[in-house]
């Protein structure tokens, strides 16, 4: 049978490779582009003269704006074939992408980035004011936020408790038990709840100090004053215990998945080996499970770092602070107080704290189970 | 009916819902034709059964009003509105309004008591629906941003500064003055509330202070009485008058039980609500911090120095530090909706102050334990006041000092100027607005869950309530509460200025740190004088200075 495919220097009957596109299409497609480039960079500038009360030329909103930004990508795709021929056709696939993701993404994270310098209370007359780092030097200052950022600290590393817990519900479901697939869907529940049900139903309703269950149980249990959230420790242990409740599901079955990918050979070798149940686990089952068990683990705290709603359903980030994250402190800052231009800086450094933090906790964890196996 | 036949009885007195009330209007204006006034009789009378009739939906201890309750109560008291709009004059119209949704009331409310006016002028409504603690953010994001989306809000006078002081909001319309019978408002909600620049914008809804809860069992209890004497405490046992007496009793009943179980005292809010929870370290403050003497007790009028950090406050907070170690175990954690609804509703607590919600609530919410059991009075006084001026604490020759907290000023419903380039729509947004401040409607509101109390003077009327099906003592306790708050010459008066929740969400956070004991009060207070400073800076002070004074009426 004749081979289908076509030659890598065959071309589409309407495809023309570069260079045998005509110089006057090329500059065609050029002048397009310069032309369309000029008319978006002249509209935006139109724009911030006249909203910036230089000029009274000018439109009411940024709408125009967007339009502008889209004649223009429509310019480029047609610039582009027009001087790259097929290479241009080509880039077409990746052109709306790119556009929607740079009108999406990256010009949303530059201008939370410039919101971050300025002064902007929304209740202020006088509107929008650049202060510079003003802010960042106010959040290098402010204890809610280093207290918050502290809490932060312990609730992450309350993911490694949850891990341990995940990996046991994790082997137990992975073994031969009776109604395997009965627990498997119990267990994964209360990963289907959303957080803020979570928080009525348990924090509010099932932990509630005068007639939750959990309190009236914690009283024949011999506790005579079962306030889950009245006192640092116990509130914060208690947040804890909430969001682990909710996310545990998640990581026991990322750890159930790799468990039932493992070769049985291996596991089957150890036991012909003489290896007991303990250094079956330890020594093989637990080195095999790292690639897996680090992505839980860190996919766990990308989620923790953002915990936020329990939070503010439940405590308020209270009492006196205790239970305070990052996010809860930055939606109040934002929410209560309309504190604009303070609340992005805090929202764009604690973005910079992740990523670096994220970074280093892939590399020390590449590093690690290159190590270990 | 004729022009000039209208207009002369409007002449004699009369407004458009007077002229046209029920079903023999047509006939007593023909009569009055050449009296004028005399057509004014059978309406009232009228008005008086048509009062008495919704006061009976669905009757007061028969259970919670129902969606199908707010209907029939929004179509009986449609006849205001139809003398001012033809049936289906608003067909085509579509209006946008953005409300609570608190307890499952306003918004819901609204929708009841608006489907029949949508029926009959052919407006339609759409809703947007807020959580109290989230209304803020949301009002202050769509003023800053330009993308006000609503065409009516409920909105409370705190927010005036914000919303009327920007242009946002249409100017009311005399026949709505007429409609809504603008006179009858309580005194302390005249202009300058829901007036900006002396242009008036608000339909009043709702009447705001915080009034004085408490049982009547718990403070008329003999072994309670006993055990008190024998503490060694110098006063009969009964229900406190004064703050230093709040605290004692709180004290007192500490570890104590009565009907046996647990009996709590004072109920503290100390947990943050968006701002709102400030109010109830306001009403602990105010008889020690308002002066006779004084119109300001929240800033230093001249100059927006917060007082705060005063010795005044400082003597709030520190009662409310030393109240909690008395209070419920879990009481750190409770917010106003708790210490209200969870805990005081329920049978926890035996004293708190809110705003008239209780009342209306105690005897019709389902939740209710205690409604045979209930007193009110205005706020506990205080046995000195202090005087910002002089630096000193002053005992007052006519015995303690009260100050009422009138906290935020009510609801009201405004209309947005985005609707004022539309001539029909801008009466539709009207029409609602005044259907729902009417004041036949607004008697239901007070006498039933609806998030709003008294605020007429016809709504103290108390043999409608009695008829109604209330306890003549019960009401009349209620009813004394809010009147003598509202007219009360020492009030606490709201400060009308723009940013003012975020005055007190900024205070919120601080008071939760002093609370939990991480900081002493004095530090707490200043820590919040300085967060306020910083505020008024930011929003701008020589404005801040204006509305203040202008909301004190200095």
């Amino acid at each position: 049978m004749a081979d289908q495919t076509l030659p890598t220097n065959a071309w589409p009957a309407n495809g023309v490779p570069a260079d045998l596109i005509p110089p006057g299409r090329k500059r065609l497609g050029f002048a397009l582009m310069a032309a369309a480039t000029l008319g978006l960079l002249a509209v935006i500038a139109l724009q911030i003269l006249y909203k910036t009360e230089v000029t009274t030329l000018g439109f009411d909103t940024w709408r125009p704006i967007v339009y502008a930004y889209v004649l223009w990508g429509v310019a480029l795709g047609v610039g582009q074939v027009l001087t790259r021929g097929e290479d241009g056709q080509r880039a077409l696939f990746l052109l709306p992408a790119l556009l929607f993701t740079i009108a999406m993404v990256v010009f949303p994270t530059l201008f939370g980035f410039y919101i971050a310098l300025t002064d902007w209370n929304l209740s202020s007359f006088s509107g929008r004011k650049f202060n510079g780092l003003d802010n960042f030097w106010q959040m290098l200052a402010d204890p809610y936020y280093r207290n918050a950022l502290f809490n932060m600290v312990l609730y992450v590393l309350a993911v490694f408790v949850e891990y341990i817990i995940a990996f046991g519900l994790a082997l137990l479901l992975n073994a031969q038990i009776r109604a395997r697939k009965f627990f498997r869907v119990v267990f994964l529940m209360p990963l289907m709840l959303s957080p803020v049900a979570v928080s009525w139903m348990i924090g509010k309703s099932l932990m509630e100090y005068r007639f939750g269950p959990a309190a009236t149980l914690a009283r024949h249990l011999g506790w005579d004053n079962p306030a889950f959230f009245s006192n640092p420790i116990t509130a914060r242990i208690s947040i804890m215990v909430l969001d682990a409740w909710t996310f545990i599901p998640f990581m026991m079955i990322m750890l159930l998945a790799g468990l039932q990918a493992m070769s049985r050979e291996v596991l089957e070798a150890a036991r012909v080996d003489g290896a007991t149940t303990w250094q079956t686990f330890w020594q093989v089952t637990f080195p095999l499970m790292l690639p897996v068990s680090v992505t839980a683990v860190i996919l766990r705290i990308i989620f923790k770092l953002k915990l936020a709603d329990i939070i503010i359903t439940v405590t308020s980030g209270g009492p006196g602070g205790a239970t305070d994250s990052v996010s809860s402190f930055i939606y109040r800052e934002y929410r209560d107080r309309s504190n604009v231009g303070y609340g992005t800086m805090l929202a764009m450094a604690y973005l910079v704290i992740i990523i670096v933090f994220v970074t280093w906790l892939l590399k020390f964890a590449s590093r690690f189970v290159r190590n270990v196996n | 009916m004729r022009v000039g036949l209208y207009e002369k009885l409007v002449r004699a007195g009369a407004t458009r819902r007077d002229i046209l009330k029920g079903a023999a209007s047509m006939a007593a204006i023909a009569a009055a034709s050449g009296a004028g006034l005399g057509a004014l009789t059978r309406p009232a009378a009228a008005a008086d059964d048509l009062r008495a009739k919704i006061l009976q939906i669905p009757g007061v201890g028969k259970g919670q009003p129902t969606d199908a309750d707010f209907q029939k109560v929004g179509e009986l008291c449609l006849e205001a509105t139809k003398a001012n709009v033809k049936e289906g004059e608003f067909a085509g119209v579509e209006l946008t309004f953005m409300g609570l949704n608190n307890q499952n009331l306003h918004n819901v409310l609204f929708r009841g008591f608006l489907k029949p006016w949508e029926a009959y002028t052919g407006a339609k409504i759409s809703w947007i629906d807020l959580a109290q603690a989230d209304y803020n953010a949301r009002l202050q994001q769509s003023i800053a941003t330009g993308t006000v989306d609503f065409d009516i809000i409920e909105m409370g006078a705190p927010f005036e500064g914000d919303v009327c002081g920007k242009g946002l909001t249409s100017e009311m319309p005399d026949w709505v003055k007429k409609q809504i019978d603008f006179d009858d408002l309580v005194n302390y909600l005249k202009p300058p509330v829901g007036t900006w620049n002396g242009k008036q914008y608000r339909v009043t809804i709702d009447g705001d202070a915080h009034n004085f809860n408490y049982r009547t069992d718990v403070f008329a209890d003999a072994d309670l009485a006993k055990a008190w004497k024998e503490s060694g405490a110098t006063t009969e046992w009964g229900v406190p008058k004064t703050w230093q007496e709040v605290q004692a009793v709180t004290k007192f009943l500490k570890g104590k039980q009565f009907k046996g179980q647990d009996v709590y005292g004072y109920l503290d809010a100390p947990k943050p609500w968006g701002g709102f929870g400030f109010y109830f370290l306001g009403s602990r403050a105010s008889a020690y911090a308002k002066h006779p003497d004084d119109k300001a007790w929240l800033f230093d009028a001249d100059t927006m120095k917060p007082r705060i950090n005063n010795p005044a406050w400082v003597r709030a907070i520190q009662d409310v530090i030393d109240a909690l170690p008395s209070e419920p175990p879990d009481q750190i954690n409770a917010d106003p909706n708790t210490t209200g609804f969870q805990q005081f509703l329920a049978g926890t607590g035996s004293m708190i102050p809110w705003w008239g919600d209780i009342g209306s609530n105690v005897k019709t919410n389902d939740s209710s334990v205690i409604g045979d059991v209930t007193g009110f009075s205005i706020l506990p006084g205080s046995d000195d006041v202090y005087n910002s001026k002089t630096g000193q604490w002053d005992k007052l020759a006519s015995g303690p000092n009260y100050s009422p907290n009138c906290a935020y000023l009510g609801w009201g419903v405004y209309v947005m100027a985005r609707v004022d380039s539309d001539e029909k729509k801008q009466k539709a947004a009207w029409s609602a607005a005044a259907h729902l401040g009417g004041k036949d409607l607004s008697l239901w509101c007070a006498a039933y869950p609806s998030g709003f109390q008294p605020y007429r003077n016809s709504h103290f009327n108390i043999p409608e309530w009695v008829a109604a099906g209330y306890d003549e003592a019960f009401i009349s306790s209620y009813l004394k509460s809010e009147g003598d708050s509202y007219n009360h010459p020492n009030a606490a008066i709201e400060p009308r200025i723009p940013g003012i929740f975020q005055y007190y969400s900024a205070a919120e956070d601080i008071l939760a740190n002093t609370f939990a004991g991480k900081m002493k009060a004095q530090e707490g207070a200043d820590a919040i004088a300085a967060a306020w400073e910083k505020l008024t800076d930011q929003i701008g002070r020589e404005n801040q200075i204006k509305l203040y004074k202008a909301s004190l009426g200095v």
